[in-house]
C-alpha cells in the first residue's frame, strides 16, 4: 500500500472509531460532572451522581432485574441456540430453510409486532405481566443473534473432522464435546455476548411485557428522565457500559475469546 | 486379518446413480486399490464401507457378517482422508491418542501405543506440535498413525497422497505399503493415479461410472484389459482397429492390420470375421529395416526415453524407443509389434 492510501485508511478507521466511541466518551464524561446539569464538557469532577445512582432504590432494583433477566436469557439462549444451530447443520433441503427462517423471524419482524404478539400469547397462557413472561420474551427476541453467530461458526467446521472422530470410535457426545465445541467456541461466545447485550438494553419488548411492579434499567431510566434531567442518568449509563465490559471479561474467563 | 466382500452395492444421490452395481472382495491382508476418473464412484464406495453413507442396496460383508447395521463408531475401521482431517486444536499426540481416549483406555497404555504408532510413521519427537505447524507429508503421517493406533480391522484411504508433491508421494506410498504389510491389515485405497495403483496394490478395481469395469492384479489389468477404457486408464495405449482372421488356441488369434498379418494374444472366445481393437502398449513398437510402413507424426525427447506417435494404416500408434535411436518426424519407418505387449480386446470396433 502506498503512503497516502495508508493514511487514508487510517483516517477512515479513526473516523469510524470516533463515531462509535464519541457518545460513550460524552456520556461518561458528563456523568463525572460536579454540576447540577447533564452537560458536556463536565463542570468540575465528582462522583456524586454515581453515589446518587447507587442510592436510588428504584434504579437499583431495575439494575438487578436487568442483570438477572440478561443472565438467564444468555444461558438459555446460548444452549437453545447451539442446539438449534446443530439441528440446522444436520438438516438439508427445505426443512433446513424453514428452520432458519423461523428462527430468524423475530429479527425480521418489527419489534413492536413481536411484542404485541407475545403480549397476546403470554396472557393467553396465563403468563402476562409476569417475570417468566418477560424472560420468555427476551429469549425469543435474542435467540436469532445467538443462532446466527453459532450457525456461522458451524459452517466453518470441516465435516470431515466429525467423520474422522466418529470413525475413530467416538460417540455423538464425545464428538460434540471434544471436536465440535472447542472449534466453534468463538461463535458460541459471540452469540452469548450478543444475547446478553441485546437483552440488557432491550426497550420496546420490556416496555410492553414488564412484570407488575418490576422495571428493567432502560425502562427505569426512561421514567427517571421524564421527571429529572440530572446526571444520574449518565451515571447509570456509565455503569451499564462498565457492566457490559465486565460481562465480556467474565465470559472470556469462563470460555475464552482467544479463538474469536 | 480381515476378509471383505462387497456385493451389488448401489447408491444414488437425488435420483442420480453414483454406484450402480459394485462388487469387490479383499482377502485377509490384501491391499485393494480403487482406480478411476473423477466422479466414477470411488469415494462413494469407500464412504459406504466406512459407514459415512448408507448404500441403497447390496451388502458389505466383513469376515462373513454384514456390517450395514453396525454403527460407524463400532466398525473399528481406520480412515485416512485426502485433506488429512486432523483435529486443528489438538497436538500430534492428542490427535493420535483420540481414538484410544474415546475408548476409555488407560493413560499408560495410550502413551505407549501412541509412541509406538508415531515411531512407526517416523514422527517421534514431533508429538507436541500442532497440525498447522507440520508439512503436508508430516500431517499425512499423523493421519496414518491416528488411523493405525486403534488397531483397525480395515484401513480405508481416500486419495491420501493427492495433496503431496511427486517426490513425497513416492515416499509416503512406500511407507503406507510397508506398514500395511507389516501389520497385515486389509486395506482399500482410492486413487486416480495409475502408477500409484500399480505399484502398491495386490489387486486393482478399475471403476467406470458406478461400476467395476475390471477387478484383477495390476499385471492382469495392464496386460489384459477387458476394454479400451481400462487400457487407457492403466497407462499409455493405442487401440488399433483390426480384422480378426482366425483363432488358433482359445486365446491366440491372427489379425489383419492394413496389408499385414500378425499373431497376437487376446481375450478368450472372440469370433473371427469381425473387427476388434488391438491394444498396443508403446513399448511393443520397434522400428527396423522391415515391417509395416508408417509415417512419424511427432517425437519428443524425455531423457531416459524418446516417445511419439506414428501413423500406421491410417491409425495413430504411440511408441517409446531408446533416446539415441534416430527417429525424425515426417519420415517413413518400418514398424514391428511385439505381441507380448499387445492384447486383442473383446470390445468390438464400431
Ligand atoms: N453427497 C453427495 N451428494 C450428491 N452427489 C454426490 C455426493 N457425493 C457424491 N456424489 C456424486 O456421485 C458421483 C460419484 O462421486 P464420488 O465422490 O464417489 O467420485 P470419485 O470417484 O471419488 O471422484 P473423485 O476422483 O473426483 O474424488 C459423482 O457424480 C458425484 O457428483
Ligand atoms: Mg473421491
Amino acid at each position: 500500500m502506498t503512503v497516502p492510501l495508508r493514511l487514508g485508511a487510517g483516517f477512515v478507521l479513526a473516523l469510524i472509531y470516533g463515531f462509535i466511541l464519541l457518545p460513550l466518551v460524552v456520556v461518561i464524561a458528563s456523568s463525572l460532572t460536579a454540576g447540577e446539569l447533564m452537560q458536556f464538557p463536565p463542570q468540575g469532577l465528582s462522583l456524586r451522581w454515581f453515589a446518587r445512582f447507587f442510592a436510588d432504590e428504584a434504579l437499583m432494583q431495575a439494575l438487578v432485574l436487568s442483570l438477572r433477566v440478561a443472565a438467564v436469557t444468555t444461558v438459555a439462549v446460548t444452549v437453545i441456540g447451539t442446539m438449534a444451530a446443530l439441528a440446522h447443520r444436520a438438516l438439508s433441503g427445505w426443512a433446513r430453510q424453514w428452520l432458519r427462517t423461523g428462527l430468524l423471524l423475530p429479527l425480521l419482524l418489527p419489534e413492536l409486532l413481536t411484542s404485541i404478539g407475545l403480549l397476546f400469547f403470554l396472557y393467553r397462557i396465563g403468563l402476562g405481566k409476569t417475570l417468566i413472561g418477560l424472560q420468555i420474551a427476551h429469549a425469543v427476541v435474542t435467540l436469532p443473534f445467538a443462532f446466527v453467530s453459532i450457525a456461522a461458526a458451524l459452517d466453518q467446521l470441516d465435516p470431515a473432522l466429525e467423520d474422522a472422530s466418529n470413525s475413530l470410535g467416538a460417540s455423538g457426545w464425545d464428538t460434540f464435546r471434544h471436536i465440535v465445541l472447542p472449534l466453534v467456541r468463538g461463535g458460541i461466545v459471540t452469540g452469548a455476548l450478543f444475547a446478553f447485550v441485546t437483552s440488557f438494553d432491550m426497550f420496546t419488548v420490556s416496555f410492553l411485557l414488564k412484570p407488575i411492579g418490576g422495571n428493567t434499567l432502560p425502562l427505569a431510566l426512561f421514567d427517571y428522565l421524564s421527571y429529572d434531567y440530572d446526571p444520574t442518568a449518565a451515571a447509570a449509563a456509565a455503569v451499564s457500559v462498565v457492566l457490559a465490559i465486565a460481562g465480556v471479561v467474565v465470559i472470556e474467563k469462563l470460555v475464552g475469546l482467544r479463538n474469536l | 486379518m480381515t476378509e471383505v466382500r462387497i456385493a451389488g452395492l448401489r447408491k444414488s444421490f437425488g435420483g442420480q446413480p453414483a454406484l450402480v452395481d459394485v462388487a469387490l472382495e479383499a482377502a485377509p491382508g490384501e491391499m485393494i486399490t480403487l482406480l478411476g476418473p473423477s466422479g466414477c464412484g470411488k469415494t462413494t464406495t469407500l464412504r459406504c464401507v466406512a459407514g459415512f453413507l448408507a448404500p441403497d442396496g447390496g451388502d458389505i460383508l466383513v469376515d462373513g457378517r454384514s456390517i450395514l447395521d453396525v454403527p460407524l463408531r463400532r466398525r473399528d475401521f481406520g480412515v485416512v482422508f485426502q485433506n488429512y482431517a486432523l483435529f486443528p486444536h489438538m497436538t500430534v499426540t492428542q490427535n493420535v491418542a483420540y481414538g484410544l481416549r474415546v475408548r476409555r483406555i488407560g493413560a499408560a497404555e495410550i502413551a505407549s501405543r501412541v509412541a509406538a504408532s508415531l515411531a512407526e510413521v517416523g514422527l517421534t519427537g514431533l508429538g507436541d506440535r500442532l497440525p498447522r505447524t507440520l508439512s503436508g507429508g508430516q500431517q499425512q503421517r499423523v493421519a496414518l498413525a491416528r488411523a493405525l493406533v486403534i488397531h483397525p480391522r480395515l484401513l480405508l484411504l481416500d486419495e491420501p497422497l493427492a495433496n503431496l508433491d511427486a517426490q513425497l508421494r513416492q515416499e509416503m506410498r512406500a511407507l503406507i505399503r510397508a506398514v500395511q504389510r507389516r501389520q497385515g491389515i486389509t486395506a482399500f485405497y482410492v486413487t486416480h493415479d495409475q502408477a500409484e495403483a500399480m505399484a502398491s496394490s495386490d489387486r486393482v478395481a478399475v471403476m467406470e461410472r458406478g461400476r467395476v469395469a475390471q477387478f484383477a492384479t495390476p499385471r492382469e489389468i495392464y496386460q489384459r484389459p477387458v476394454s479400451r477404457y481400462v487400457a487407457a486408464f492403466t497407462g499409455e495405449a493405442s487401440a488399433l482397429a483390426v480384422t480378426l482372421r482366425a483363432a488358433h488356441a482359445p486365446d491366440r488369434y491372427t489379425v489383419g492390420l492394413g496389408d499385414a498379418q500378425m499373431e497376437v494374444p487376446g481375450a478368450a472366445g472372440l469370433s473371427p470375421g469381425s473387427r476388434h481393437f488391438l491394444m498396443v502398449r508403446p513399448q511393443a513398437v520397434t522400428f527396423g529395416p522391415s515391417g509395416i510402413p508408417a509415417t512419424v507424426r511427432e517425437v519428443a525427447f524425455f531423457g531416459a526415453t524418446q516417445q511419439g506417435e506414428v501413423e500406421l494404416a491410417g491409425q495413430a500408434l504411440r511408441f517409446v524407443t531408446d533416446p539415441n535411436e534416430r527417429v525424425v518426424a515426417g519420415e517413413t519407418v518400418h514398424v514391428t509389434l511385439d505381441p507380448a505387449h499387445a492384447w486383442l480386446m473383446p470390445e468390438a470396433a464400431a
